[in-house]
């Protein structure tokens, strides 16, 4: 070691930036225990975390947050994965190339962008698309309000989660399906496979391994449910959309004299959570890959 | 060796500078605050003094001497002379003047913030430092709720001597706008240059000729709301089809914000779903029967389709943007906005965007307070007020909050030149009393209008960010004003003049917002928990007594503690 001094001595500086800039911050986390707002700044010990305990909506933001979050990952791991076997199996490279591109650049879009376009497709009134075309066809008589109704809201969701990111998750899948050895194929035409009984026996097989390190990957991360919540959800669809972030969120910034100390404890919880299931997916990872994610 | 040394220096600056950086004391840490020496302000004691100095030691001698030589203030949209219209002028004009009246130079800060965000920006430039550190409000605008939330937090300085001393009070017009503010021991905490103002309710012109009706025919909830179906199914644009509404508004209850039933009185008519003093006692209108009609009445109307749907998310903007939209088709008839200048800005912007324009400024009537509204509060609601605020630094010396108070708030009603400059914005910027000809919309023949003026008539000029619009005002409405200019310099607009008489001769006041402990906790809470209600009734969701049902099953007790306090 003392042979190195000099490499060191030379991360020395980077070692003090790291410590500054990403773990002083942290320090920010004592005010979980503090009772503070405007000109109100005193040690409560645990009482913002019983306060939260206590709390209906607390709770019902935990659980929305896990059940969408949850539900979002495994609809658009399946949809990526049904759209990459798609993608594959298209022989003209024009056209598998063009709609590569086209699913692709939903994700780019922000997601106020993302929301701003559907709430108008989707709204209620005459100027609605989906709805006034639904009427048109005689689908529908009367029209629907989709993002206000608590029993549309996730359905909807979901379904614009699905066009947002299918596009972007092919990505890793198709890298992955390139690489399945062709001589699988060609076995398989020699024993007399049609093509779904390649798909079926050669080609899900082949991706099944990946499928489950992007579960994995994404399960660590389940509690970051923010900002396409956020643009979509309002007051009258809480009971099924507000999560925990949009909950600080509204404890932190909507209130006139907001305690930072309860939403700090929120925050906190939250991140607890979230490190404990980033150890979960560390180790879950180790055993089907040989090797774990941090 | 060479490689060492420069290794070991290198590493040393890079240590020593991030170090510097993280040095700064202050960092939001709220147990200073009221504790700290003033670095925005400078007082003879404590000049040399720029580290934690305990108040009690303060000097009252040298408190005396106390300089305010920077204000930092915190606006929002009302003051409409933005960065990007001629702000800076303002700025460099209200220092001249004030600098010229407190004899010493005074550095202006305006902080803008985003109207919307408003109420949360200001909790966190609050929270997050402490007086005397730059960009620390020394002095702010709030609503009224605003105003009542802060007004139990101990932040907010009494400003009662001050007042009542202040030059101005021989001028005032309207002394019961700031008298009624005050606390039952006589403190005041805000000021109000202004009276509140209110919302009127705007019909189109265009729309009831077409229906063949007339804003006269409309004298009940049943007369207006007939008007509201007319519009939304008998195609009052004329393009042969469906899609259009009765009326839109930024909520169908704006119970955020005081008077809350104010974007759509004919409905809500006697309720006033928070809690309001009846006979001398507190009580939660939200509870009563008259929310429980209110709501049926809104529910009935958003099933019949009269009310447009986008009401429910619609800020004021979208809601103002849709009404006047070039895209008459899936517009409204009907929008409840404020009055005197929003008459003239909603006619303004129905021109630019072409619509009615055979009707000139005729295009928008304005509906008399309908039946229901005269037999419960008689009129159209006066909101309260919006009022300025100065923070207290809690050092229990008054001579900063003084200081702000002659800067600011004193020099704010002089009816003179600083007065102006609130009231019209910088001149030869926004307003000029030189000879000047001008043209607006020139390139467009049948809306070019050109304007003449001789030298010492007083005129507004075209707003800097918008050549084809002449300006209106700055953030004081010279007809609402408490303290009237005394230079005589007034904007002959006749149909802001008419906006005004109309409203004045047919509002109310607001009930006095309520203000405790409790209230302040939960208010935000709260205040979702009744819009939920509210939108899903009006939806269809729930019927209104369910809703209040479940209203009181959630809320009960906590609604009950905060009637005992309010009641003490």
């Amino acid at each position: 070691m003392w042979n190195a001094r000099g490499y060191y001595l030379m991360f020395l500086p980077v070692f003090i930036y790291v410590l500054i800039v990403y773990y002083w911050p942290m320090l920010g986390v004592r005010y979980a225990f503090y009772d503070y707002s405007i000109k109100n700044f005193e040690f409560i010990g645990l009482e913002n975390f019983k306060s939260m305990f206590s709390t209906k909506d607390f709770w019902r933001a935990f659980s929305n947050t896990l059940q969408i979050s949850v539900i979002k990952l495994l609809i658009t791991t399946f949809t990526s994965v049904l759209v990459s076997v798609f993608l594959n199996e298209m022989g003209n490279m024009f056209a598998k190339k063009t709609l590569q591109t086209i699913i692709y650049l939903p994700h780019f879009m922000s997601w106020a962008v993302v929301a701003a376009i559907f709430t108008l497709f989707l709204s209620k009134s005459s100027s609605g698309f989906i709805n006034e075309t639904l009427k048109s066809w005689g689908v529908i008589s009367k029209s629907i309000d989709f993002l206000h109704s608590k029993d549309w809201w996730r359905p909807i969701y979901y379904i614009i989660n699905i066009w947002k990111e299918t596009g972007w998750g092919t990505v890793i899948f198709l890298a992955t399906l390139s690489g399945i050895n062709p001589e699988l194929y060609e076995a398989a035409d020699i024993d007399g496979a049609s093509r779904m009984q390649k798909i079926w026996n050669v080609t899900v097989p082949a991706l099944a391994n990946t499928v489950l390190i992007v579960l994995i990957l994404n399960l660590a991360k389940v509690m970051n449910l923010f900002e396409s919540v956020f643009v979509l959800y309002n007051t009258r669809v809480y009971k099924v959309a507000d999560v925990i972030s949009t909950y600080i969120y509204r404890e932190s910034f909507m209130s006139a004299i907001p305690n930072y100390g309860y939403t700090t404890a929120v925050g906190l919880f939250k991140s607890v959570v979230g490190c404990i299931l980033v150890l979960i997916c560390n180790e879950a990872s180790k055993r089907v890959r040989g090797r774990g994610i941090i | 060796m060479k490689k060492k040394v420069l290794s070991v220096l290198l590493a040393s600056a890079m240590v020593l500078s991030l170090v510097a950086c993280g040095s700064e004391e202050g960092s939001g840490d709220a147990a200073s605050t009221g504790s700290e020496a003033s670095n925005t302000t400078d007082s003879a004691a404590t000049s040399t003094d720029t580290g934690s100095s305990d108040a009690a030691t303060t000097e009252p001698a040298a408190a005396e001497e106390f300089v305010l030589d920077n204000l930092y203030i915190v606006v929002d949209g009302t003051l409409t002379a933005t960065v990007d219209s001629g702000q800076a002028e303002f700025e460099a004009q209200w220092e001249e003047a004030v600098g010229e009246k407190l004899g010493h130079p005074i550095d202006l800060h305006i902080n803008q913030i985003d109207h919307s965000g408003y109420t949360s920006t200001v909790s966190q430039l609050l929270a997050t430092s402490t007086p005397g550190e730059e960009g620390y409000p020394d002095a702010m605008i709030m609503s009224a709720s605003m105003f009542r939330e802060y007004s139990t937090t101990g932040i907010l300085w009494d400003m009662a001597d001050a007042y009542a001393n202040a030059e101005f009070q021989s001028r005032v017009t309207l002394p019961s706008v700031n008298e009624n503010m005050k606390t039952a021991d006589g403190k005041l905490y805000g000021f109000a240059p202004t009276y509140g103002n209110g919302c009127v309710t705007y019909i189109k012109q265009s729309w009831l000729d077409a229906v063949g009706m007339s804003v006269d025919d409309i004298k009940t909830f049943d007369d207006y709301y007939n008007m509201l179906k007319a519009f939304t199914e008998q195609d009052p644009d004329g393009n042969g089809s469906d899609g259009t509404y009765g009326v839109i508004a930024a909520g169908f209850g704006k119970l955020d914000e005081a008077p809350f039933i104010n974007y759509m009185p004919e409905f809500w008519q006697g309720a006033y779903p928070s809690f309001y003093q009846k006979d001398g006692q507190w009580v939660d209108g939200f509870t009563e029967q008259a929310t429980i009609d209110a709501l049926a009445r809104l529910a009935q109307a958003y099933a019949d389709g009269v009310i447009d749907p986008d009401t429910e998310e619609a800020g004021t903007k979208q809601a103002r943007e849709k009404f006047f939209s070039n895209d008459q088709s899936t517009s409204e008839g009907v929008f409840t906005y404020w009055a005197g200048t929003w008459l003239r800005t909603l006619t303004n912007n129905m021109s630019k965007n072409e619509v009615d324009d055979d009707l000139g400024d005729d295009r928008l009537v304005q509906l008399p307070p309908i039946k229901e509204i005269k037999d419960t509060w008689g009129g159209y609601i006066n909101r309260e007020a919006p009022v300025w605020v100065i923070t207290d630094d809690g050092d229990g010396d008054n001579t900063r909050e003084q200081a702000i108070f002659d800067a600011l708030l004193e020099t704010m009603l002089d009816g003179d030149r600083v007065q102006t400059l609130w009231t019209y914005g910088a001149e030869d910027v926004h307003w000029s009393i030189h000879a000047e000809e001008f043209t607006t919309n020139a390139d467009d023949p049948e809306k070019k209008k050109d304007y003449s003026y001789e030298e010492g008539q007083f005129h507004l000029k075209q707003s800097p960010n918008d050549p084809n619009t002449v300006w209106k005002k700055n953030h004081l409405d010279a007809v609402l004003v408490i303290a009237p200019l005394t230079n005589g310099y007034v904007d002959n607009d006749d149909l802001v003049t008419k906006g005004n008489q109309f409203f004045t001769t047919n509002c109310v006041d607001a009930p006095a917002a309520a203000a405790c402990e409790t209230l302040t906790n939960v208010q935000s809470d709260l205040v979702d928990y009744k819009k939920a209600l509210m939108n899903s009734v009006v939806a269809g969701e729930m019927t209104p007594e369910d809703a209040i049902a479940d209203y009181n099953d959630e809320w009960g007790d906590t609604v009950e503690q905060i009637l005992s306090e309010l009641n003490q």
